[in-house]
């Protein structure tokens, strides 16, 4: 008597499934890396290099940045903490403030980003920067 | 007389076909990854809190490095090198949107030079890029 021997069956890869899971999942980690690559940060407007600008001398407020990164506001040394709440009062009574920075070019560029974030935070229509060295 | 009746078979969705249109898809994005490859240069990222997203349609990203070097794609040029990109890439697009990826550590001159030359060629807007401060 011939016996016959039945084969089991694999499950067949193609119809499983699990190619297009695997497929599918390759395509939201590139989905994913793509949507890491945008970029964020600032979006500066910037002047013509000879434009020139009158501001009433009570609406300035000047800012400087040393080459080691110390702020000083109308020449005297202050933090960044305080700038902010003197800033934030100064805007409330001058709501056209002129916010002028000067920044000396040693300066590092993480305290530039600072002073803009908080200009950023102020929502002043008039910032202007310039290099300068700042003794 | 005996009728034989149809039998009727369930209705099959063979997902074979789905995985093929998931591939065809994976190859589709590998090959818009590849095209968008960006080359990085290894910089700390400054930090702000208030950040946008400044991605545009076309971009330009200019990375400098915390000694002043300045890359575009990956390879170094120097400040009279960068010009003649963005005024070609400029002509190419007028619309171009250009960023600079600025380590924390950089004087400020370096970054400056860069806003200067957008500057003199009426580019007026540059994005800073930033990533966002963590509490």
């Amino acid at each position: 008597m011939r016996i016959s021997i039945r084969r089991r069956r694999g499950p067949d890869i193609g119809e499983s499934g699990t190619l297009s899971d695997l497929a599918f999942l390759l395509i939201i980690f590139f989905i994913v890396i793509a949507v890491f690559n945008v970029n964020q940060g600032f979006l500066l407007g910037l002047p013509s290099p000879d434009s020139k600008r009158v501001v009433q001398r009570q609406d300035l407020l000047r800012v400087e940045l040393t080459s080691v990164g110390t702020i000083r506001m109308n020449g005297e040394p202050i933090t960044l903490q305080d700038l902010t709440k003197k800033a934030f009062a100064f805007r409330q009574n001058r709501p056209n403030m002129t916010f002028a920075l000067r920044i000396d070019p040693d300066t590092p560029y993480q305290k530039v980003v600072d002073i803009v974030d908080l200009v950023r935070t102020l929502d002043v229509d008039n910032f202007s920067f310039s290099m300068e060295t700042v003794r | 007389m005996k009728i034989q009746r149809r039998i009727r078979r369930r209705p099959i969705v063979s997902i074979s076909a789905m995985s093929d249109i998931a591939f065809l898809l994976l190859i589709f994005i590998l090959l818009i990854s590849l095209i968008n490859y960006r080359r990085e240069i290894p910089i700390r990222y400054p930090e702000a809190e208030t950040i946008e997203t400044t991605h545009g349609d076309k971009n330009l990203e200019i990375w400098i490095d915390p000694t002043g070097a300045t890359f575009v794609q990956g390879f170094r040029y120097n400040i009279t090198g960068i010009e003649g990109i963005i005024v070609e890439r400029i002509q190419q697009n007028p619309s171009l949107r250009i960023h600079i990826l600025a380590d924390r550590d950089t004087p400020y001159r370096y970054v400056h030079g860069v806003m200067e030359i957008l500057q003199r060629l009426q580019h007026r807007v540059v994005s800073l890029v930033i990533r966002e401060k963590k509490p």
